[in-house]
């Protein structure tokens, strides 16, 4: 391409972008797609770490150079075995390097990549393997690859079956499966064949070509999978870097889904841009030990999980000695001190700052040391909103945690906080280059380069999303104030209208609900009935510690639930988050759903929220009880 | 039913820093056995101790038979009729079953009584009497935990703690143990509470059971509850799920419902 009309370039972080965001074409460090900036980097950071991974106890590292060729043997393999450019591969495995490497791999060839949750049912991925007309399925371990072979025979149009992890399967013996060494083997026999087809392929790909295919957790009928091209992604990249500047030496932490945009974004593609390091978590379990040994630079998480930590945190300050509990409530009065004058874009008095120096060597910064946030330039929340009481207790600990939102369709940013634009309760302004508007209903409307292409073989439901103006329907209700900053209140499909004709949005009170350190999650009940309820799910760790401090006796989770004490503690916190609302809108009963959920249970999405639809369902008796 | 024998509340009980047991709460009935299943390190032995008075609760009660009785010496607990019989045996084996039989009514300085306890175990346990005056470490493993339970028994009490009368038993001496235990129960009407790790056998003797990981409990129900589980039939009581394959070697994820 003519070097005179590429748009003007600016430097961050030493690479390369577009000056004015959000204009075609959207280059960064000169490339065009995720394939070919996926392929300059490698040739240029060669050996240099570009993953870690715990093998039997110790960090190991993995080069970009392996990443090279790891995806180029898999993309190598695929071909080979009949994968069309425009087919679609699926990968069901927790987060490990082989992710990065498959996903990279099949967009090279040209293939699209899309993921399953590990906590899906074997009939789940068989819907999800026919609607996206799969050609090949990775699977991780032996546990996955029984559900495949549960459903062997409903997925006729599947070539083969790849397994990652060859524990326990020795004397596997099917035609269809085979082992990722052995589809290494093909990749490499492939690769000594036509030496220089793999870069061609690489060359082929246009930015408006699908490279992903993300299948939307879907509270109401059946998942669909939203297509995003190599231009959207790159859109994604472009903003990250505005928004997010990540440093070429910054540790990573990979432990959310790769299957999630947001996962897959901070630690597949952002990394292809600012070349920082991932370090993939051992298991969902270990994620807090993984964060400690890491100490990451940056760290992107749900609000759950930071509302963990937060926990954590609290019971062991309730179990130190005096002074020490004293020693932290001061130190932790000066934080919020300092924490108000930051967040409020004011300078911080030197009076202010020599306190909080002081505190901070005293305690905070070991604190910080112990959780694994020492080395934490900023910290990143979405998903799902966070209570603004937990973003100030970060910034007082000196984490400097911001919140931000997108989803899907919008290839994984919409609009975020920053350093410098930052207001609490809200989820920032727009990225650069990205317009968002509210529609007469009150729903959020986006416009710009990372909107998504449709949804795979659905032409309906993508016409029903976009606008007749090409704008995104996020179904996100909202509103922006005076200064642009945006704020989501509800969902436009979960709006509720009461039997006496009021219109409420559900999401606002439910996540009044959840900011109280008892409840997980909540979903309010009221469509076309006299009043509103919920049903509640507890925090499980912290209402057992409340339990026990106050000798409330139980024995397992369900009578945990039915202890009188515990039901007048979420009668308490309810009637808290009635007196912010309007009489109409006030929750008249509540049930405390009694039973563990977790992510395999169809309740619950992979980020561990509460479906809608589902819930009403399964519990419909505590419902009924209610009314 | 009616107020229960013993009954515990919030108990938790440290190893220095570490907190073995993070909170249990459970009811044992007269006459019942209570099963306490769970792995290796879930805190059950701790929880023995700690109502046998080996060890202090930090928190929490244990009532007995109306009196509080957590943090109490171990001397005080056996008299109130709580006899624990330890995990491992731990019989004195230089000194003579007799002897040995005659520590356990320590306690008690009845005669007659001690010597109707003493017939009392005789009577179960035949091959102590044949023994009688052998050095107790000369026994067999199988006989060794007969000692143990039948030291027990000398004291009279009301209500028993077993912890793991299994261990380190042939198939066929847990069989003979666990029968006498359960002609214990039903002709004593003595009351039970018994931690294990083989949980088949627990549960064909248990009338409740409690399942710990660690150091809270997660399950609760009578034996048959339990048994129809299918994380204990996965987890505690070996049955191979079915699976696609043979020689599965993953299982699924518990969830204790």
């Amino acid at each position: 391409m003519d070097a005179t009309t590429l748009p003007a370039q600016t430097v961050i972080n030493g690479v390369s972008f577009n000056s004015t965001p959000g204009q075609r074409p959207v280059k960064v460090d000169g490339t065009q797609t995720i394939v070919s900036l996926f392929k300059k980097r490698c040739a240029e950071l060669g050996d240099r770490t570009a993953h870690r991974e715990k093998d039997f106890g110790i960090w190991k590292t993995y080069s970009w150079a392996d990443y090279w060729t790891r995806a180029k043997w898999i993309g190598l393999a695929l071909r080979k075995l009949g994968l069309q450019r425009g087919e679609v591969v699926s990968i069901l495995s927790e987060d490990r390097k082989e992710w990065a490497y498959a996903d990279l791999g099949i967009q090279c060839v040209g293939g699209i990549a899309s993921g399953v949750y590990t906590t899906d049912s074997a009939s789940q991925l068989a819907y999800l393997i026919n609607d996206s007309d799969s050609r090949f399925l990775i699977v991780e371990n032996e546990e996955q690859l029984d559900k495949y072979l549960q459903i062997e025979a409903q997925v006729p149009g599947l070539l083969n079956v790849i397994i990652l992890e060859d524990e326990g399967l020795h004397d596997l013996d099917h035609a269809r499966c085979m082992l990722i060494d052995d589809l290494y083997k093909i990749g490499q026999q492939a690769e000594k064949d036509e030496p220089t087809v793999f870069e061609a392929e690489i060359e082929k790909a246009q930015p408006q070509d699908i490279g992903l295919l993300i299948y939307t957790s879907g509270t109401t009928g059946m998942p669909k999978g939203a297509m995003l091209s190599q231009e959207n992604v790159m859109a994604g990249i472009e903003a990250g870097a505005h928004r997010l500047p990540v440093e070429e030496t910054d540790e990573q932490l990979c432990f959310l889904p790769l299957c999630h945009i947001l996962e897959r974004n901070v630690s597949i593609y952002f990394p292809l841009a600012c070349k920082a390091t991932v370090n993939f978590a051992e298991s969902p379990e270990t994620v807090f030990a993984n964060l400690q040994e890491v100490s990451p630079a940056t760290f992107v998480a749900v609000p759950r999980v930071w509302e963990k930590i937060y926990s954590q945190v609290l019971i062991l300050t309730q179990d130190a000695t005096p002074a020490g509990r004293a020693a932290f409530g001061m130190a932790l009065k000066v934080g919020f001190e300092r924490a108000e004058y930051l967040l409020n874009n004011k300078p911080v008095p030197a009076g202010v700052a020599a306190k909080f120096w002081l505190w901070d060597r005293l305690v905070l910064r070991n604190l910080r040391r112990m959780l694994g946030m020492d080395n934490m330039r900023r910290g990143g929340s979405g998903a799902a909103p966070i209570s603004p009481e937990l973003l100030k207790w970060y910034w007082a600990i000196g984490v400097p945690l911001l919140e931000g939102w997108g989803m899907t369709e919008t290839s994984g940013l919409g609009s975020i906080n920053t350093f410098e634009e930052n207001k609490i309760g809200t989820i920032g302004k727009p990225v650069p280059g990205y317009e968002i508007r509210i529609a007469d209903d009150g729903e959020i409307q986006t416009k710009g380069l990372n909107n998504f292409k449709g949804y795979w073989r659905n032409n309906e439901k993508t016409a029903e999303t976009f606008t007749d103006d090409g704008w995104l329907r996020t179904g996100d209700i909202g509103e922006i104030d005076a200064d642009g900053y945006l704020k989501i209140t509800g969902r436009l499909k979960d709006i509720i209208i009461t039997a006496g004709g009021k219109n409420i949005t559900p999401a606002e009170i439910e996540s009044r609900l959840k900011f109280s350190h008892y409840v997980s999650d909540a979903v309010i009940i009221g469509d076309r009935r006299k009043y509103l309820t919920s049903l509640i799910m507890i925090d499980q760790e912290n209402v057992e510690k409340y339990a026990q401090d106050r000798k409330v006796p139980f024995s397992n989770f369900a009578s945990l639930c039915a202890a009188q004490e515990i039901k007048d503690l979420i009668a308490e916190e309810v009637n808290a988050v009635n007196k912010e609302f309007a009489r109409v809108e006030q929750i008249k009963d509540f049930r405390l759903i009694d039973v563990l959920l977790t992510a395999e249970d169809e309740e619950l999405t992979a980020t561990m929220k509460l479906k809608r639809s589902y819930v009403e369902k399964a519990h419909a008796h505590l419902i009924d009880d209610m009314y | 039913m009616s107020e229960p024998i013993l009954k515990i509340r919030n108990i938790e009980s440290f190893y220095g820093p570490i907190m073995a047991i993070r909170g249990v709460s459970l009811d044992v009935h007269e006459g019942r056995v209570v099963s306490i299943l769970g792995a290796n390190g879930a805190g059950k032995t701790t929880l023995m101790k700690t109502i046998s008075g080996v060890m202090d609760p930090e928190k929490g009660t244990i009532t007995f038979d109306g009196n509080d009785i957590q943090g109490s010496e171990p001397h005080k607990v056996v008299q109130q009729g709580i006899v624990h019989v330890p995990e491992g045996r731990e019989v004195f084996p230089l000194l003579t079953i007799d002897e040995n039989l005659s520590l356990g009514a320590y306690t008690s300085s009845d005669k007659g009584q001690i010597e109707h306890d003493r017939e009392l175990v005789f009577n179960y346990f035949p091959i102590l009497k044949e023994r009688r005056n052998q050095e107790a470490g000369t026994l067999s493993g199988g006989q060794q935990q007969m000692l143990a339970i039948g030291r027990g028994l000398m004291a009279n009490p009301r209500i028993m703690l077993l912890d793991e009368p299994s261990l380190g038993l042939s198939p066929l001496l847990v069989q003979e143990i666990f029968t006498i235990l359960k002609r214990l129960n039903e002709e004593q009407n003595m009351t039970m509470m018994l931690v294990e790790q083989n949980a088949s056998a627990a549960l064909n003797l248990a009338h409740d059971g409690y399942v710990m990981e660690v150091g809270r409990i997660v399950m609760d129900g009578t034996a048959e509850q339990l048994m129809a589980s299918e994380d204990i039939q996965n987890f505690y009581l070996g049955v191979q799920e079915e699976g696609e394959r043979e020689n599965r070697r993953w299982k699924r994820k518990k969830t204790w419902r």
